[in-house]
């Protein structure tokens, strides 16, 4: 099977490939500007931190009215990372 | 257009439960406050928020680009030097500053008074404090560009439908998905296949995000309010209303032949309004809900 496992810089395997992978789709999706989105994974003790950047004026639309549509990423990726068995959590980040 | 009742501790907390019900996002409903919760002595809770809600109606129409966000805003840095407040000089010194990244802005000097009028006006389009005026023309073309993305009910399920599939696939599973037109302002989409019980999870929580989602990305597509979306996937919600059903049945039974009021475990407000519906429809029996949001449960007491 040609498992479709995301490879960072240095050529290691991912930890939940799949979270990161529904992570951008769903951010892709929502945003205005798509091609701004750009998602760090960090690598944590029993688990992936993704953290995902967007354009300025994307920030609302992914977080929502408190935190809604937030939450129901983190809720979905933490799913996709189930599949991998990994704990998935997703950070948005203000820069 | 029908309204529904929901309480909560907080005034959005009651909102958010009255949009469970109605199956919609935020922006396409209307609500009216019934009741301020009120609180007491070391905040304890004695009246709950009560707000009334309904679908937002199509007519009249909305103020086109009143309440909107201004579509598909690309520049953020162009965005940020369109600050009203800052002299030309100002910009030009930021952006050189900076340097990275930022030159071909910064280069492009000579075009900044044509490009600063342009960026006024974009600003109006979205906070509708300034950029009246000379700009206005710009920004009724601006509009009428992103009107033209009103989806019908059917194209609203199609693109619930394609998003679904794209996040499905991206899970690295497989599934089909159907497009059901519930009524004239709902549509179902659903999806079923094998191994899809990780996006229903635990208690349907992952389903209600999904579903979230769903509605949140078909309404970003559409410049008028969207209509119901009901997602649902591998039929969980159909036999959980089903389960459901055959359980307040049941209890109904009981509470008729021993004359007591039986409690129920805490629902949330959707699956109370499929109690309190069956309920209705079984003779010599009464439903009401107690308790406080999220524990908010059914109570199913004999009567008429």
């Amino acid at each position: 099977m040609d498992d479709v496992e995301v490879d960072d810089v240095d050529g290691n395997r991912i930890e939940g490939g799949t979270s990161l992978a529904v992570a951008n789709y769903l951010v892709r999706s929502l945003a205005a500007d798509p091609d701004s989105v750009v998602i760090d994974t960090e690598e944590k003790r029993g688990g992936v931190l993704l953290k995902v950047h967007v354009a300025p004026e994307d920030m609302g639309r992914i977080i929502g009215r408190r935190g809604r549509v937030a939450q129901a990423i983190r809720t979905v990726v933490a799913a996709a990372g189930a599949r991998d068995g990994v704990q998935a959590s997703v950070d948005i980040v203000d820069d | 257009m029908e309204w529904v009742e929901a309480t909560g501790n907080t005034i959005e907390q009651a909102k958010e439960a009255a949009l469970d019900l109605l199956s919609v996002v935020e922006d396409d409903a209307e609500f009216v406050i019934l009741n301020e919760p009120k609180t007491g002595l070391f905040g304890r809770i004695k009246a709950e928020a009560r707000v009334q809600a309904r679908v937002r109606p199509v007519m009249p129409p909305p103020k086109r680009g009143g309440r909107r966000r201004p579509e598909k805003k690309r520049d953020g840095v162009d965005r940020a030097k369109s600050n009203p407040g800052m002299a030309e000089g100002q910009v030009r010194e930021t952006g050189g500053a900076e340097g990275n990244g930022d030159n071909a802005e910064t280069n492009e000097s000579s075009s900044a008074p044509r490009k600063r009028s342009r960026n006024r006006s974009r600003n109006g389009n979205g906070s509708q404090k300034s950029g009246e005026g000379k700009s206005s023309e710009r920004k009724q073309g601006q509009r009428e560009e992103s009107m033209e993305e009103s989806l019908t009910l059917e194209q609203q399920g199609e693109q619930a439908r394609e998003f679904l599939l794209g996040l499905v696939s991206e899970f690295g599973l497989e599934a089909e998905v159907s497009i059901d037109q519930v009524d004239d302002e709902t549509v179902r989409v659903a999806a079923t296949g094998n191994d899809l019980g990780l996006l229903v999870g635990p208690k349907g929580a992952t389903l209600a995000a999904v579903q979230d989602l769903t509605r949140t990305f078909v309404q970003r597509q559409s410049e008028s309010r969207t209509d119901r979306i009901l997602v649902d996937v591998g039929g969980y919600r159909e036999k959980r209303v089903a389960a459901l059903k055959r359980f307040t049945e049941s209890v109904c039974e009981e509470v008729r032949s021993t004359g007591e009021e039986r409690s129920l475990e805490p629902m949330s407000p959707a699956d109370r309004k499929v109690v309190h519906d069956t309920a209705n429809e079984i003779e010599g029996v009464n439903t009401r809900s107690a308790g406080l949001e999220p524990s908010r449960y059914v109570v199913i007491a004999p009567g008429e």
